[in-house]
């Protein structure tokens, strides 16, 4: 079998694709990552060399090749603490100024999508109890849904092996976990502080439940979008938060490959996006 | 511990009686408040007759939130009325309104693929600059030979280089006459020689021998 | 060395600009639309953006504008366009652009205008 090889030229063309679709760009000392990916996938797809498969790639009218191809390029892992900048932005910069700007003693409410088996939303109310005093002072409704309802039962269990507790300190493993076979179970006071549910973002009858939060976690959910799934989940987010409300996206994901619905903001500790508020 | 958690979230009564009927919808297209005209946008969604008045309404609103709303809603329509309504935004002296229609285009390739041809011979150039920029979302082969066409006819600069930047990416051996031709049609104008020579490039490496 | 942002939603044309600048003691980085190009600004310091103007989800001006009202680093923006439309000339200094140019631009003339803004221009 003819060796398939990845000239500059090729990665360059790829490079310059991904980056205008997905906004992650390949630096030249990941050739070795994406090259390996990328044989991969022109051998799987039976293409005859990367001109073959990127013309594939570039005009499949289903996206199905790119979306592979997203997957394969990113670490889609779930754990508790990822990304925990946005947790520090959260407690530090996000909640301050909504407490500050709020007008009535309203619970703050917080949206989570996707939940996948839980981690991130559990991780959200752990930080909250540990770093934020403002929950002395305000009631905190979190909610996070799921597509799929395996998920969502998973996540309303709270059991969770080694691998997704890593990252946690161990003083806080052992505060909010009990040891449960081979994994971790989530003391029960944390399973029952959270809402789950099982609803399709796509779906815009069932979004209209989704009303007046104040930040929403969409993290690692729209870069396995297409343009126009990416545009509506936008408009859904938009519709769901008050004025001035905030939405985190993943790490190495940005507003400026979905909306421009929302203004950025920078803390110090993330940038995060904005719904505008009402004009003054 | 102050974490509350009610039921599934229910819609509330104000998105139960939020009007669903197109008289209603036209009228709150114009209210004054931007989150009413926003959600008539949306809602217009299921009224297949609705393109005309959201073109109408798109291109007077200020509004970033409203003119997104009536833009996602007109691409779900995806009707004629739609496609013509837009295309002549792409006129507009509005620079924010005529970007944000190319964007929603683009969401729209079947149906702007019957009249890409008469787009990419308008009489303005700024029109066949959107048009090129909208085969970049088109997602058939037959997107080489418009941008070959352009490239060896059209008379703009700007709309050439349009073309040109997006032959780097999509460009094969077919290209190859046409871009050389480019080249010694604006011998003076050193992007246009570094882009078809960064093309002529990549066509190179794909002939693999 | 002096830190270049271009913002062009073509990839040749930041390819272009890139290749002028480097070869002229600049560093570089990109972004495709406005709103990447405010990101990154947030994060790093910039002398000087060269922007411009049709661009998805946030365009040239939208990206001015947005850039002049946040508390945050305002470097001298070039900004660029097609010459069709007269009344982006008008609008791009309105929103705040130090200086309008039309497309396509010739590497001198980049350097030239760039280096005037940067202060470095020879006597």
């Amino acid at each position: 079998m003819k060796k398939i090889i990845i000239s500059e030229d090729d990665f360059q063309k790829f490079r310059e694709f991904f980056y205008r679709k997905v906004g992650i760009s390949f630096e030249n000392d990941k050739r070795y990552f994406v090259d390996k990916r990328l044989i991969e996938r022109i051998e799987l797809t039976g293409a005859n060399d990367f001109s073959d498969y990127f013309i594939m790639l570039r005009f499949e009218a289903s996206g199905q090749e790119l979306q592979q191809l997203i997957n394969v390029m990113t670490i889609n892992e779930t754990y508790f603490f990822r990304e925990e900048y946005q947790f520090k932005c959260l407690v530090n910069s996000i909640l301050d100024e909504i407490t500050r700007n709020k007008k009535d003693t309203s619970p703050i409410r917080i949206w989570c999508v996707p939940s996948s088996s839980g981690e991130e939303a559990y991780s959200i109310a752990i930080y909250l109890l540990e770093h934020w005093p403002g929950m002395a002072k305000w009631d905190v409704e979190i909610i996070s849904s799921d597509i799929d309802s395996v998920m969502i039962e998973r996540a309303q269990r709270g059991h969770y092996s080694s691998r997704s507790v890593q990252y946690l300190p161990a003083t806080l493993l052992t505060k909010y976990f009990k040891p449960s076979g081979d994994g971790y179970q989530i003391c029960e006071d944390l399973r029952s502080s959270v809402e789950f549910t099982c609803v399709n973002l796509m779906d815009s009858v069932e979004m209209r439940a989704y009303r007046k939060f104040d930040v929403i976690f969409c993290r690692n959910l729209l870069i396995y979008f297409d343009d126009l799934s990416r545009r509506l989940a936008a408009e859904t987010f938009f519709d769901a938060l008050n004025p001035n409300g905030f939405v985190c996206l993943g790490y190495s994901e940005s507003m400026s490959r979905i909306s421009s619905l929302f203004r950025v903001r920078k803390f110090p500790e993330a940038i995060v996006y904005q719904k505008p508020g009402v004009d003054l | 511990m102050p974490f509350i958690k009610k039921n599934n979230p229910t819609i509330d009564s104000y998105e139960h009686e939020h009007s669903r009927d197109l008289n209603e919808l036209a009228i709150q297209l114009a209210d004054g408040n931007p989150v009413i005209r926003r959600g008539a946008a949306l809602n217009l969604a299921q009224h297949q007759d609705a393109s005309e008045i959201l073109v109408d309404r798109l291109k007077q609103d200020n509004d970033t939130s409203v003119r997104d709303a009536i833009l996602t809603t007109l691409i779900s329509l995806g009707d004629s009325f739609a496609v013509i309504g837009l295309v002549e935004c792409l006129r507009s002296e509005d620079a924010a309104l005529r970007n944000e229609v190319v964007d929603a285009m683009k969401q729209l390739p079947e149906k702007v693929a019957p009249i890409m041809n008469s787009l990419l011979v308008d009489s303005n150039s700024d029109v066949r600059i959107f048009a090129v920029n909208i085969l970049e979302s088109l997602r058939h082969l037959q997107v080489e030979t418009w941008l070959d066409r352009v490239i060896e006819d059209d008379p703009h600069i700007n709309v050439c280089a349009t073309a040109v930047d997006l032959l780097g990416e999509v460009s094969t051996s077919t290209s190859r006459a046409a871009l050389i031709h480019l080249r010694s049609r604006f011998p003076d104008e050193p992007y246009i020689c570094f882009a078809v020579n960064l093309a002529l490039k990549r066509i190179g490496e794909d002939k693999g021998t | 060395m002096k830190r270049i942002l271009i913002v062009d939603d073509a990839a040749t044309v930041r390819l272009y600009y890139r290749t002028i600048l480097e070869s002229a003691n600049y560093s570089v980085e990109e972004a495709i639309n406005g709103i990447e190009a405010l990101e990154k600004i947030m994060w790093i310091s910039f002398d000087l953006c060269v922007v411009d103007i049709n661009m998805p989800k946030l365009d040239g001006f939208g990206f001015l504008k947005e850039l002049r009202r946040q508390a945050i680093d305002q470097p001298p923006v070039i900004m660029i366009s097609t010459e069709a439309q007269a009344s982006d000339r008008q609008q791009a200094y309105r929103v705040g652009a130090n200086l309008y140019l039309i497309k396509p631009v010739k590497p001198s003339e980049l350097l030239t205008h760039l280096r005037l803004l940067l202060g470095e221009a020879r006597a």
